[in-house]
């Protein structure tokens, strides 16, 4: 136990606790009280260890995928399947337990500014503690070795004791990859997760996110609207137009031809991110 | 070199705008016919000319306060003050769980929801001393029934202000730590308290400054305080001892605000 614990409290050796995850879908079809069709009819593999790129216009669904996977929006019929997990099937503990094990991302990082950066990366371990220990911020010396490990890997462990409002946008999402990273995730979702940076920072957390796939071999899942991102980062490309997957294939070799199918319209100099 | 100006269209002026008028209108209605002989509050404004001479030598009564008076007041001005902070103390702890319940962001169940809501509304619409006299007459007199009517005073207002404080909260901090797998509860305790604490402190600063000027009067019905006191006095007609009473509430009152407000500058 000992051993095991000196061993972890070496900067990036940790690994994920466990395999990586697949995602598979079959004629999923999500449907919005309001009676808007996120989904529609959407089948589906995605392979354990994957970086996929989901790209789209806003409204396309794809916002809607990344949050029907780890339940967040209800499946109005179809099936989806995560690691061993039907999603169908799933609520209360079990789901919360499912989404322990998958990470995710946001576009307006989502982080409590009030309270240190290391309390906002312990929201990662939630749903690895027992009630009390939540309620009395009581965290075990081993979930914040796992919280400070995971600053770490993304650079910024010196801003652990910080307000996490008083970082900048890129560092303030560099802290919610940490959050996701601290659950030790089999899978990780990001939406739209360098929407609010600027260039450079935005290839720095894309590049992180690519690290994690690479080097922890985490299954990413990443919804982009930037046509050379979506080149550059992810292997695998999905192109969603109205709650339909018009394109599937190699991300690096998808032309301006198969991205103008996808948007429905040529594309423009807004569409592309740059340096 | 002199441009012509095209003539400006200029949109149709709204319609209504006779609304704020007839609001005003019904207003003063409203205020003459309660001042009417006939249907209003009987009252009438000679009766303070009638009794200037009464009003004057009380007046000059509570300009010269009894100094010597002192001793006997500070007794019940801790007593007062202990009241208040024990229901602040204890209002404050009662009202957190109580915030988070009633608002939507932190309790989506619209039904534990309500039932909370519609309690603290029933709380909150009885005057603190109503409570009080109620409670005397309940538990008896002293402190005790003057510090729980001050806890249901302080419970409804707190919850009220701090639920609304958390409606306006971000939700987004609260979907990341239910989409980490955490539970309401667990969300939030990490991630909407952190977000509440200020406004919580806020309020629960507000009410003791109301608390210390509530528990002054509590005691008129019996319970506890400072009131007995000014009872006391107010009954065998010593303006001169109620107006140093008055005078040490300023003093409290004035001090309190100070260290309130310089405590609240630094919540940020």
């Amino acid at each position: 136990m000992t051993l095991h614990s000196q061993k972890s409290a070496e900067v990036g050796t940790t690994v994920p606790a466990s395999a990586p995850w697949a995602i598979r879908m079959r004629d999923v079809t999500v449907r919005y009280p309001n009676g808007v069709v996120a989904l529609d009819g959407i089948t589906l593999d995605i392979e354990a260890g994957e970086m996929v790129s989901v790209v789209g216009l806003s409204g396309s669904g794809k916002s809607s995928m990344i949050r029907t996977i780890n339940g967040l929006v209800p499946i109005t019929s179809g099936s989806l399947t995560v690691g061993d997990v039907a999603l169908e099937a799933t609520s209360g503990r079990r789901l919360r337990a499912l989404r322990g094990e998958i990470g995710m991302i946001f576009q307006g990082f989502n982080l409590a500014g009030r309270t240190s950066v290391l309390n906002n990366v312990l929201v990662g371990r939630l749903a690895h503690s027992s009630l009390w220990r939540t309620l009395l911020g009581a965290y075990t010396e081993a979930d914040r070795q796992i919280a400070f490990e995971a600053l770490e890997r993304v650079g910024i462990l010196a801003k652990a004791w910080d307000r996490a409002s008083s970082l900048s946008g890129g560092q303030q999402q560099r802290v919610a990859i940490a959050r996701a990273l601290s659950q030790q995730p089999r899978l990780v979702l990001a939406d739209e997760p360098v929407a609010s940076l600027d260039p450079p920072t935005a290839h720095a957390v894309m590049r992180d996110l690519r690290r994690i796939n690479e080097e922890l071999g985490i299954t990413v899942m990443t919804n982009l609207h930037l046509v050379d991102l979506a080149r550059t980062y992810g292997t695998r490309m999905i192109g969603l137009r109205a709650g339909t997957v018009v394109y599937d294939g190699p991300a690096a070799t998808a032309t301006d031809a198969d991205f103008e199918r996808i948007y429905g319209r040529s594309i423009e100099a807004e569409d592309v991110l740059g340096a | 070199m002199t441009a012509k100006i095209p003539p400006l269209d200029i949109p149709r002026r709204p319609r209504g705008r006779w609304k704020p008028w007839a609001a005003l209108g019904v207003i003063a209605l409203i205020t003459a016919i309660t001042m009417s002989p006939q249907w209003g509050v009987a009252f009438a404004f000679d009766a303070i000319a009638r009794n200037w001479q009464n009003g004057a030598e009380k007046v000059l009564q509570l300009l010269q306060p009894d100094w010597a008076f002192w001793p006997r007041t500070i007794a019940p001005l801790l007593e007062t003050l202990q009241m208040a902070v024990i229901a602040t103390a204890v209002g404050a702890a009662v009202s957190l769980p109580f915030s988070l319940w009633a608002a939507t962001l932190t309790n989506p169940d619209r039904v534990s929801r309500g039932i909370v809501r519609t309690a603290l509304n029933v709380v909150r619409s009885v005057p603190d001393l109503l409570y009080a006299s109620v409670l005397v007459a309940m538990v008896g007199v002293g402190a005790l029934p003057g510090i729980i009517a001050l806890v249901l005073f302080n419970v409804g207002i707190i919850v009220k202000l701090v639920s609304e404080a958390i409606e306006s909260n971000d939700a987004g901090p609260l979907e990341a730590g239910r989409a980490a797998g955490g539970s309401q509860l667990q969300v939030n305790r990490a991630v909407a308290l952190p977000d509440v604490w200020p406004s919580f402190i806020n309020q629960t600063l507000y009410v003791f400054e109301l608390n210390v000027r509530a528990s002054t009067v509590l005691g008129l019905v019996g319970a506890g305080g400072l009131g007995l006191l000014i009872d006391a006095v107010r009954t065998y007609y010593r303006y001169d001892q109620l107006s140093l009473i008055i005078l040490e509430i300023l003093v409290i009152v004035v001090v309190i605000d100070v260290v309130s407000s310089a405590i609240r500058k630094r919540l940020v």
